[in-house]
């Protein structure tokens, strides 16, 4: 089952965004799911000399994971977060090499593949009935709707058949004074509207979002420092940014305040005012960005950031106007952990699959941003970052064996929704490629902010995949870089909305 | 039959039971019997926008049985505040009562972030930090980079005015404790950095303890990546130019055929280096020695950095 308590002390969004706890206790008698777990222990890792076949399959390695690389630095100084650290590579190590596969089928390349039916019928289980004790999750329920439309999505499922079950779920949660909260009686708030629109979307049922309460009741969570409240009264930071301009963009809500705003009275007219120079306020000294001015650079708020500013205007416009480019380039490159692959949401943090979106979703935004773009046909450089490296550890270390699979966020830790959602995306992102047009217009006729429609998905090359060493069969579909949602259905809403009339 | 519904003192309520969404909805809680009772009631006070004493226990039990509810919290801080008292002693004697439950109720669940909001309404009622830090500082012994109890620190600093009152002592406190928690060291940019009207980094005595700190902490552990983004950050706001620092930094990144004991240094050598008259080459030989040998998982990103350089890239990666 999922979100158990995390072995490790490493927070992820699913406390920031979700708005829950993690569960605490579980009764065991939910954990039949995972007695496979530990069944397959085909190796000792790194037993004395190792055999010539054993150097055969060292040199076969890339260069990160070899013992030369690893062995380059020693920690001079051991603390709480060095033993964390080693603790999560010691574990990753042997399935990263190929030493231990916990019995997962392996490519042609001895990575394993994706187990496709095994997350899918783990992402099915999420929408079954919890028992009690899952309480905690009652205010972050709409979250469970998108990361299972969206991940089953991301695995090629039609989840178009859930639709007027979706409906009829999330009904209770829209508030007539506009918004959804997380549940029945609970006040709207913008991760849970989010994620319900959202998953509205993926299944076609749209139509029964009330938009023009939700008009009024974004108004009311517009501050007067250009960002915007999580709810009326709630913390202001910049999830709230990045999912209110995405609920206005997609469902087309003039981008005019309501005459009722408070941020009018401090001269604000419109949703978009002052809220590019309160994103570029979160970005710290070290170049990331926090939640909110002067906080901690974290990697799921980079994305909300420059998802926010892709939304406003084309990324090659508003990310160099708002943000200091090269220092985020630089902060978002040094989060893809040596030797694991994957990336970390803050420095000197563990690994954690679920920022292979946040931190993974960053560099197609980043790459359209970037001048020389490393997509344009004359740089020789065409990409910044590591993509065979976030895939290996993505299938080799973040795949819970067992019938009923889903995606973990590091070896040590037991599957849930959100891990399985974020981990797809990321391998979405790593798997394919998105350009934006830079030649197509920012705002439709009406006023509607454009920027984000702008965006084309590309297969990767045979070359490519050669590369990575992943099967064609195991590649997943493309997931709209600024909304994480099927490109098909970002292209539908486009045309749904087009005429902006209440 | 359940507390509520037993309880003469709630008679006058009728409950709104919970709207399941259909026969069939989805991802359904099945909740016990003593939860669906009391959000029903709480559906309903707030219904009928009742604030008062029973509906404050009514929001604790509610919060004992899930404190990731929101709007439990939200609605109880209305309600706290709208009844707390007649007079002003009367009222700081509620907000002292409340911040005590809260300490458990935050001791209890380390991960819970809607208690940190809470608290800084509290506090800033009440209108007085006294204790806070101390508090604070207990969560930090068992999560020294918990966000939200670092942003809560933050918001303390700036509403009583800490700005001189032991923080930076205590950052040093903590980041000599583990140099690796980069959570201390944001505070204490912020603490340098961050005070309204301040110089910060600016000022020339300020900046010359923040730079010797910091080289002080990559001394202790060059591969702490932590000490390097400080130093450039205080070097960059403060205004001095990058090729101060190349002395210090040269012991760590080997150009010359040493040792090289941190990629981080190697990485701070190549903007030195780029930004000196004629030093784009030299720039490139250390982006090459990343890419080839001291940080090949960023092999792609150290060749970009040749580009911006407008130096030939080797072609596309292997």
């Amino acid at each position: 089952m999922p979100l158990t308590k995390q072995e490790d002390p490493e927070d992820t969004l699913d406390e920031l965004l979700q708005n829950k706890a993690r569960i605490e206790e579980l009764p065991s008698d939910q954990d039949d799911a995972f007695e496979d777990v530990e069944s397959d222990d085909s190796g000792i890792p790194f037993p004395g000399k190792p055999t010539k076949r054993e150097r055969r399959a060292e040199a076969d390695l890339p260069l990160w994971l070899q013992q030369g690389t690893i062995n380059l630095f020693h920690d001079e100084l051991e603390t709480t977060t060095t033993e964390a650290r080693q603790k999560a590579t010691n574990d990753c190590l042997p399935l990263l090499t190929g030493r231990r596969t916990e019995n997962l089928a392996l490519n042609s390349y001895g990575i394993p593949h994706l187990h496709r039916e095994g997350h899918a019928a783990f992402l099915h289980s999420q929408l079954d009935t919890f028992p009690a004790p899952y309480v905690a999750i009652d205010a972050s329920r709409p979250w469970f709707f998108y990361w299972t439309m969206a991940g089953l999505s991301t695995l090629g499922e039609d989840v178009s058949h859930f639709r007027d079950r979706l409906v009829e779920t999330v009904r209770p949660l829209q508030n007539a004074t506009g918004g959804f909260g997380g549940g029945h009686g609970q006040y709207s708030h913008c991760a849970g509207t989010y994620a319900t629109v959202l998953a509205l979307a993926t299944v076609g049922g749209l139509d029964m979002v009330d938009r023009k309460a939700m008009w009024h009741w974004l108004g009311t969570v517009k501050q007067a420092d250009g960002g915007f409240c999580m709810a009326i009264g709630a913390e202001e930071d910049i999830r709230g940014a990045y999912c209110a301009m995405t609920i206005i963009t997609l469902l087309n809500l003039p981008l005019e305040l309501p005459p009722d705003a408070s941020a009018r009275s401090a001269g604000l007219t419109s949703f978009t005012d002052r809220l590019g120079e309160w994103v570029g306020r979160c970005q710290t000294y070290e170049g990331g960005i926090g939640g909110a001015p002067t906080n901690e650079a974290h990697g799921a708020y980079a994305f909300c950031a420059l998802a926010c500013l892709s939304i406003i205007d084309a990324p090659h416009i508003s990310i160099p106007k708002y943000l200091d480019a090269p220092a985020l380039l630089s902060w978002l490159a040094a989060r893809q952990t040596q030797p694991e692959g994957g990336f970390q949401g803050r420095q000197e943090k563990l690994v954690d699959a679920c920022y292979s979106h946040w931190v993974g979703g960053c560099w197609d935004l980043m790459q359209a941003a970037l001048s020389p773009s490393p997509s344009a046909s004359n740089c020789e450089v065409k990409d910044v970052w590591n993509r065979a490296a976030l895939i290996r550890y993505l299938l080799t270390c973040c795949q819970q064996p067992g019938k009923k699979a889903g995606m973990r966020d590091k070896p040590s830790t037991r599957p849930d929704a959100y891990h399985t959602c974020y981990s797809l995306a990321g391998l979405s992102h790593a798997q394919n490629h998105y350009h934006y047009d830079g030649s197509a217009a920012t705002r439709s006729e009406s006023g509607r902010l454009m920027a984000a429609f702008n965006w084309t998905a590309e297969r990767a090359t045979e070359e490519e995949l050669r590369e990575w060493r992943v099967e064609r069969g195991d590649v997943v579909e493309c997931v709209h870089p600024v909304f994480v949602l099927p490109m098909g259905v970002v292209d539908g809403v486009k045309v749904q909305f087009e005429n902006g009339t209440f | 039959m359940g507390k509520y519904s037993q309880d003469p003192q709630w008679a006058d309520i009728t409950p709104l039971p919970t709207d399941e969404g259909g026969p069939n909805p989805l991802a359904a809680i099945a909740y016990s019997d003593e939860y669906a009772e009391t959000m029903s009631y709480l559906r309903a006070v707030m219904a009928a926008d009742e604030k008062s004493e029973r509906v404050l226990a009514l929001t604790e039990d509610l919060i004992d049985m899930n404190p990731a509810h929101y709007t439990v919290w939200l609605y109880r801080a209305e309600c706290l505040f709208a009844v707390g008292g007649a007079t002003e002693q009367e009222r700081q004697k509620s907000l002292r009562q409340e911040l005590e439950w809260l300490n458990d109720t935050a001791l209890d669940h380390q991960k819970n972030y809607q208690i940190w909001h809470h608290r800084m309404l509290v506090v800033d009622k009440l209108g007085s930090v006294e204790g806070e830090q101390e508090f604070v500082e207990q969560m930090f012994d068992k999560d020294a980079k918990n966000y939200h109890v670092w942003s809560y620190r933050q918001w303390m600093v700036r509403r009583f005015d800490l700005w001189e009152k032991g923080e930076l002592e205590f950052t040093e406190g903590l980041i000599g404790r583990d140099v690796r928690n980069n959570s201390a060291w944001n505070h204490r940019w912020f603490v340098v950095n961050g005070r309204e009207g301040s110089e910060g980094v600016k000022d020339k005595g300020v900046r010359t303890r923040e730079v010797e700190f910091a080289m002080q902490a990559i001394g202790r552990a060059p591969g702490n990546q932590c000490g390097w983004n400080y130093l450039r950050g205080v070097a960059r706001k403060g205004g001095m130019g990058l090729g101060e620092l190349k002395v210090f930094v040269g012991q760590f990144a080997g150009l010359e055929g040493g040792e090289v004991r941190s990629s981080h240094a190697l990485d701070l050598m190549a903007e030195i280096l780029a930004e000196e008259e004629g030093g784009r080459e030299e720039a490139g030989r250390a982006l090459d020695m990343l890419k080839e040998k001291y940080d090949p998982i960023r092999r792609n990103y150290w060749e970009y950095r040749k580009v911006m350089l407008g130096l030939p890239a080797a072609g596309a990666a292997a």
